[in-house]
Formats: C-alpha cells, structure tokens, sequence
C-alpha cells in the first residue's frame, strides 16, 4: 500500500500544468473563440507531446504507472483548462485509443504516431439520437463493395468534429461492430457548425451526418469481434470524465478559497467566517474523496481491469457529482465576483453538468450498480 | 500508490468475518435490545487476538500494523458486528490501551497491556466534561500535586466503557490557569478511593456499549500513574485522536458492506407489484448510494492508518477530511438500507434500524463534524 505518487508522477503533473503556460499571451482555450481555433489545439498537442502525457494509458511508459499516473495528470490538465483537456482527451483517449488497442502496425503508424506527436487531431463518434445512454444497436452501418464500403447514418455531440483531421464512426458493418476511420474532407461527411454549449465552450463540439460516405475497406477495424466494445468505450469516456471533475473541482475550490482568504467582510478574511469556512472544508473533503476514488479506479483498471467496471461507475456517479457540488459552493462562497465571466471556479461550474450528463450518465451508472449488487445480468 | 492488501491481510480479514458471524453476530440483536454490554463477545475478541492486535508480542499483541489494525474493524462491520461492540473494543483498545503504550513507563506497560489485550481487563479514556466537550481546553477536572500523590478532582461524561472499565486514562489539568499545555493524562484503576462511575446513560443508537459519567472525588493516584510529562496530556490525545479517525471509523465502513449484501438479498427475495422489489430503480439506487459510500470512504480511513504506518505523525488534514466524510456521509446510506426494508426496517427483527441508529453516532463522538470542518479550514 502506499498513498503518495512517485516524484517522477509528481513532476509530470507539473509538467503538464506548466505546458498551457507557453501560449501566446491572448489566447485563452476555454473562451467560444477557441472553438475552431485548430492551430491553438495542435499547439497545446504540440507542448503536450513533449511530455508522457498523450502515451499514458495507450503504451507502456517506463516508471510510471499506466492509468494510475494518467489520472493524476488528466487532473492537472483538466484542471488548467477544461475545454483543452477535453478536446485532447477525445483526440489522444478515444481516437488513439481505439488505434492502439485495435490497430494493425500500418494503421499504428497512420494515426497513432501522429496523434502521440501532437500533429493530427482525431475525434471518436459513437452516440446517436437513440443510442446516447443504454447502447442499443447502432444505426450507423456500413456497406461493403468489394475493396470500398460505403457509410451512412448520423452522430451526435461529436467531440473535436469541427477540427478534427480524422473522426472514427462507430456502426455496424455486416452485423458486426465497427469502426470507420473517416478523413475530415472525406465526401458524404458532413459536419455541422459548433454547438453552444453551456460549458467546454473552447471545445468544438457537433452533430455529423454521413450520406454514403466512401472509404477503403482498411480504413475500418472491426475490434474485439464486437464484444463489449460500445461498453469499453464508454468506460474511456467515463474515465476522461472522472479526470475532467477532478481537474474542475481542483479549479473551483482553488479560487474559491484563495478569494476567501483574500477578500475581507467585517474586518477579515471571509474564510475566517464560519458560514464560508465550514463550506470550503465540505469542498475540499468532497474533493479529496473523490481524488482517492478515482486513483483507486485507475489503480485497479491496470491491476484487475474486471473489478475496474463496477468501480468505474461508482467513481463516475461519485465524482461528477461531487464536482458539481463544489463548484456550485465555490461560487457561492465568492459571491457576486463568482458571477463575472472569466474565472476558473465558474468555467467549471458550467462545464460540472456534462460530466454527469455524458458517458454513463449518473442514473444509469446508478442502475448499473444496483444490478451488479443483486447479480442481474445487463 | 498502490492500494493493493497483502495476501495475509486479505486472508486475515475472511477469518475476522468468518469468525464474527458465528461467534459474535448471533448475539447481537438480543443484547441491543437490552442495552447490555456483551462480555463474553469482548472476551472472545481478545481470544481472536483483535483487542491487542497492534500491541507488540510481548505485551500480548500481535504487533500489527495500522492497515491491518484498521481492517479488522472493517471486517467486524462488515460481519454485522454492532456499533456498539466495536466503540467498545475502539475506546478500549486505541483511546485506552495505544496511549498507555505509547506514554506508559515499562513496569506499567507489563502491567496493563496483556490484560487489556485479552480482554481480561476493561479500559476506558475520559476527556469529555459536562462542560468541556469540543472545547477541550475548558476542562475543569483537576490534578494536584501533593507530596508523591496527585489529587484528582472533577467529572467526566460520555465515557465510553466507564461502568465496566477497570482501568481508565483520564486527562486533567494539572495547571488550571493554562489552556491546552496545562493538561495531563493519568491512569486510574478501578476501585481507587475517591473515583466512581455513574450509571450506563440511556442512548438512541451504540446501545451495547456502556456510556456514564465518571466522578473524582479527592482520589489519590501515585505520581507513577502520571502518563510523560506534565503538560503533555492534549498532545497525547490528539494522538488518540487519530486513531478515532480510521479504526473508530472503519467499522462504519464495514457496516455499509453488510447492508448492501443485506439489502440486496432482501431486493431479491421481497416481492411487490408481481416482481422483486430489486427490480425497481428507484431500489437500485438506493443500493447504488450505499454502495457508493463504501468504496468512497474506504480509501480514506486507509490512507491514515497508511500514513501511521509510515511514522508520519499527527495527520491533523487527513484524519479530519475522513471523519467528516464518514461522519455526514453515512447517515444517507444507513436511512436508504432501513427504508429498503419499508415497515422491517423500521422494526427490530431486522437489524438495519439498528444499523440506522449506531450511525448517527459517527458525526458527533470522537469530535464533532463541526470541529472536523474547523480544523480543515484552518488547514487548507
Ligand atoms: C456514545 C458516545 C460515546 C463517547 N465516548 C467518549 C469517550 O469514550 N471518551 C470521551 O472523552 N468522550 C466520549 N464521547 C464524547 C464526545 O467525544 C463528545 O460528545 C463530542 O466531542 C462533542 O462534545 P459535546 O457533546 O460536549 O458537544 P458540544 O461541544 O457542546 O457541542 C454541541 C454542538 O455545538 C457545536 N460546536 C461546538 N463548538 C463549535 C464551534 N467552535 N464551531 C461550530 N460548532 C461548534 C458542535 O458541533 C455540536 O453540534 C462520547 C460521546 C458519545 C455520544
């Protein structure tokens, strides 16, 4: 047993935290300019590729520990800047990832290289008007002639779609899950403007629609046989989540207790007000909670990926919505300046409903839980 | 980090749960009902070696370390071992016996701790006061120096184990005009002239352990009974106070293991509407919530006894943030698993309004989850 990360863990954290700072001096990733902003994301890839950070939990990286060690910097990164975080995230966690654990070397060599360089921004589209929650079939399928196969259907809340080099369409091609590895230009691909959405403004964000879309047949893996794959994918997504409300709850407790100690009624400090500092300590044990839940889920994907599942979801349901509860008394505890665009602790604020919203949503994670206890078969 | 048991701790736990249920769980409801402190369970905790099982082997113990200190109390939780069994064992063997351990000369170390250990002897700490509860430094309980005796004065309150305890370690001022640096910590044997418990107070949850006053009344110890130095006596505490904060709390973590085994059983087998009440969402939920609990508040009363372990002292943040979490978070999942039950929750037969109950001690004894938020805010 042993609580602390190595020094080695410890200084790719800040690595990370440090790597935003090298931005040119007006540009700000969670701003809605941001959104298609692609040289300012390769950027951010770019500084990102100088560390481990984009290999973490994709290869092996010598001395640090896999997941583990990716929790904690998907934390320091999230925790810079949401819509950067998540937008690398869809790019190296769900588009790379499925190369790495899918891919041949060719295909390794063709999209996993350069998403690991920073230099190619990928994007993964799985959810459907029906599909979003419980993973019914998909309706995205492809058709195959002979060396081509023709892709049709639609996504929705693509992360990384406006901007992304490659997108990987999830569907179904013979009965079987797929994936179709579409270029951005890629005739029949149609990709709406950006949504507004409450939060990750900086992160583009749309619906596609593929209309017999021609690809060559190695553009498509058929991973796993299709076993549990829309399932394993969630996982990730849950898993970029759980990071993303760590790195938001560290954001939004930082600037509320910094404006509490800074900022004076009736003649000190307002954490010196019991009110204010009873609700930071609620803050900061919620965030410590949930930073020890979620090391310890990423712990145990490395050492027993089957046990991970359930934790997963107890980590999700916990954390997310934990996140939101922080930074809603975060707010609260900076009072009308929390209110003025621009801060860290109301960025998170809005960003917090996402996290519980997407993925395994926090009911169906609930009801995931509650069936695993009473041993019902999904 | 590395969350991973070793293979003896994990084995080890099976047995503490093995031998709970059949030793010590079919007893509990009965003495719950009665308010009856459970002896022979006690003794057969010191048998199993669970009451001195930090103490090193010669006075007793097994020598283990906080981790799996911590686990066994988890492990009586999660058997359905009572709350009040276990506040028993805590009071006992970490607010009593840990500090004579760390504190006590050698001559008394032998005398004490193999009693202790096996459950022969009983011991209690008394800090708390009718008036000095949070405020600890308030105390009014004096200790006067006379010649080669100390003079004690003053009551205590709230005493876990104070009716059946035979030996207690009792904090007292030994420079009343001072704060915190005028306590001092005493050990006091049963029958000592001047020194008398009071009767068990009546209690809404932790029933079966015994809870009372205790009362000084001009009683003489020797200067030997004195624990360090003068003055040192809310350090020492503060020290118990750990402890407090990851055995006391474990065995609340355990607990929430047992409902979530028990309500689930119960969501299979009770029917309602034509089909299992487990079922239904909003029963799945609930499970949910509990289960939620556990494994959030697991990690944190281990990464105390992880960082006792490492000989990092005084872990003032961490202990705080696991008590009130603890504290405030398991109320929810104690009141889901008794309405799980609907109308047998809320009756004796089953043991979840029992649970229910016990719960509702974890944000108040061993600091208040008001004096837990004051100290992270003080800290952050
Ligand atoms: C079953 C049981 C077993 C116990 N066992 C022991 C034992 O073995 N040995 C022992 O010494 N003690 C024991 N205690 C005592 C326990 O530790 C105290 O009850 C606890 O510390 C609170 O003290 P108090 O009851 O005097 O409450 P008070 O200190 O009077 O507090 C009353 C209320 O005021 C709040 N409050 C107090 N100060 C502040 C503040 N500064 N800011 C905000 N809110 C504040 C508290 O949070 C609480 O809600 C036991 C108690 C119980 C119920």
């Amino acid at each position: 047993m042993n609580y602390d990360f190595t020094p080695l863990e410890t200084a790719l954290f800040a690595d990370v935290a440090t790597a935003l700072k090298n931005l040119p001096a007006d540009a700000d990733p969670d701003s809605r300019q941001a959104v298609l902003d692609k040289d300012l994301l390769c950027r951010i890839t770019g500084c990102l590729a100088q560390t481990s950070y984009l290999r973490l939990g994709l290869e092996p990286v010598a001395d640090l520990n896999g997941h583990l060690t990716l929790m904690g910097a998907m934390e320091a990164l999230a925790c810079r800047s949401p819509s950067a975080y998540l937008a690398v995230e869809a790019s190296t966690r769900l588009f790379g990832r499925a190369v790495a654990g899918w891919g041949d070397t060719a295909r390794k060599a063709r999209w996993l290289k350069p998403v690991l360089a920073g230099d190619l921004i990928g994007a993964l589209a799985l959810s459907e008007t029906f599909t979003h929650s419980a993973n019914q079939s998909l309706s995205t399928c492809g058709e195959k002639h002979g060396q081509q196969v023709t892709v049709t259907g639609a996504k929705q809340y693509v992360i990384n779609a406006p901007v992304a080099d490659w997108i990987a369409v999830a569907g179904m091609l013979e009965e079987r899950f797929a994936l179709f590895f579409i270029q951005s230009t890629t005739p029949g691909l149609f990709i709406d403007t950006p949504l507004e959405t409450m939060g990750y403004e900086g992160t583009a964000i749309s619906h596609i629609r593929l209309d017999g879309c021609r690809i060559d047949a190695d553009q498509v893996i058929c991973p796993n046989n299709g076993q549990n794959v829309p399932e394993m994918l969630k996982m990730w997504e849950n898993q970029i989540l759980l990071g993303a409300a760590l790195g938001i709850s560290g954001a939004a407790f930082e600037t509320a207790r910094d404006f509490a100690k800074t900022h004076k009624s009736d003649g000190k400090p307002v954490i010196a007000h019991q009110e204010m500092g009873f609700k930071l300590a609620e803050m900061f044990t919620l965030l410590q909670t949930a930073q020890l839940l979620a090391y310890r889920t990423a712990w145990t994907m490395e050492t027993n990926p089957v046990e991970a599942r359930e934790l997963m979801w107890c980590a999700k349901v916990f954390c997310t919505e934990s996140a939101e509860q922080i930074c809603s008394q975060a707010l609260q505890v900076m009072g009308s300046a929390g209110c003025v665009e621009g801060n860290r602790a109301q960025t998170a604020y809005r960003c917090a409903k996402y996290n519980q919203v997407t993925g395994t949503s926090t009911e169906i994670a609930r009801v995931k839980i509650g069936d695993a206890e009473l041993g019902y078969r999904e | 980090m590395d969350f991973a048991f070793t293979r003896e701790q994990q084995m080890f736990k099976k047995e503490i749960i093995r031998f709970a249920k059949k030793e010590i769980v079919p007893r509990v409801q009965e003495h719950d009902r009665n308010e009856a402190f459970d002896f022979e369970s006690f003794r057969k905790l010191g048998r199993f070696g669970i009451l001195g099982l930090h103490f090193p082997e010669q006075y007793g113990g097994s020598g283990a370390d906080v981790v799996t200190t911590v686990m066994a109390g988890e492990a009586l939780g999660e058997a359905g071992v009572d709350g009040g069994l276990t506040l028993a064992y805590g009071a006992h063997s970490f607010l009593c016996a840990d500090t004579i351990l760390r504190h006590a000369t050698e001559e008394q170390r032998q005398k004490y701790l193999p009693r202790l250990a096996s459950g022969e002897w009983i011991g209690c700490m008394g800090l708390t006061e009718p008036d000095a509860g949070s405020d600890v430094a308030s105390m009014r309980t004096t200790a006067e120096k006379k010649g080669d005796k100390y003079v004690l004065n003053g009551s205590k309150i709230f005493i876990t184990n104070g009716p059946i305890a035979d030996v207690a370690v009792v904090y007292a001022k030994t420079d009343p005009g001072a704060q915190h640096a005028g306590i001092s910590a005493f050990i006091v044997e049963k029958g000592t002239k001047g020194f008398d418990a009071g009767p068990p107070l009546i209690k809404m949850g932790v029933r079966t352990s015994q809870t009372s006053e205790l009362f000084f009344s001009n009683c003489e110890i020797p200067v030997e009974n004195l624990l360090g130095a003068e003055g040192e006596g809310f350090n020492m505490s503060l020290q118990t106070v750990e402890w407090d904060r990851s055995a006391l709390l474990s065995p609340f973590v355990g607990a929430a293991r047992y409902m979530l085994n028990a309500c689930a059983d119960y969501a299979k087998k009770r029917r309602q509407f034509g089909r299992p009440i487990g079922k239904f969402q909003a029963t799945k939920h609930k499970l949910a919530n509990i289960r939620i609990f556990y494994e959030a508040a697991q990690s944190l009363a281990y990464r105390i006894a992880w960082c006792k372990d490492q000989g990092r002292p005084l872990n003032h943040l961490e202990a705080a943030v696991a008590k009130l979490f603890v504290g405030d978070w398991s109320m929810g999942p104690a009141n889901d698993a008794m309405v799980l039950f609907g109308g047998y929750g809320y009756c004796h037969e089953y043991n979840m309004e029992r649970i229910f109950r016990d719960s509702r001690l974890a944000p108040i004894g061993g600091g208040t989850s008001d004096i837990q938020k004051m100290i992270i805010a003080r800290l952050i």
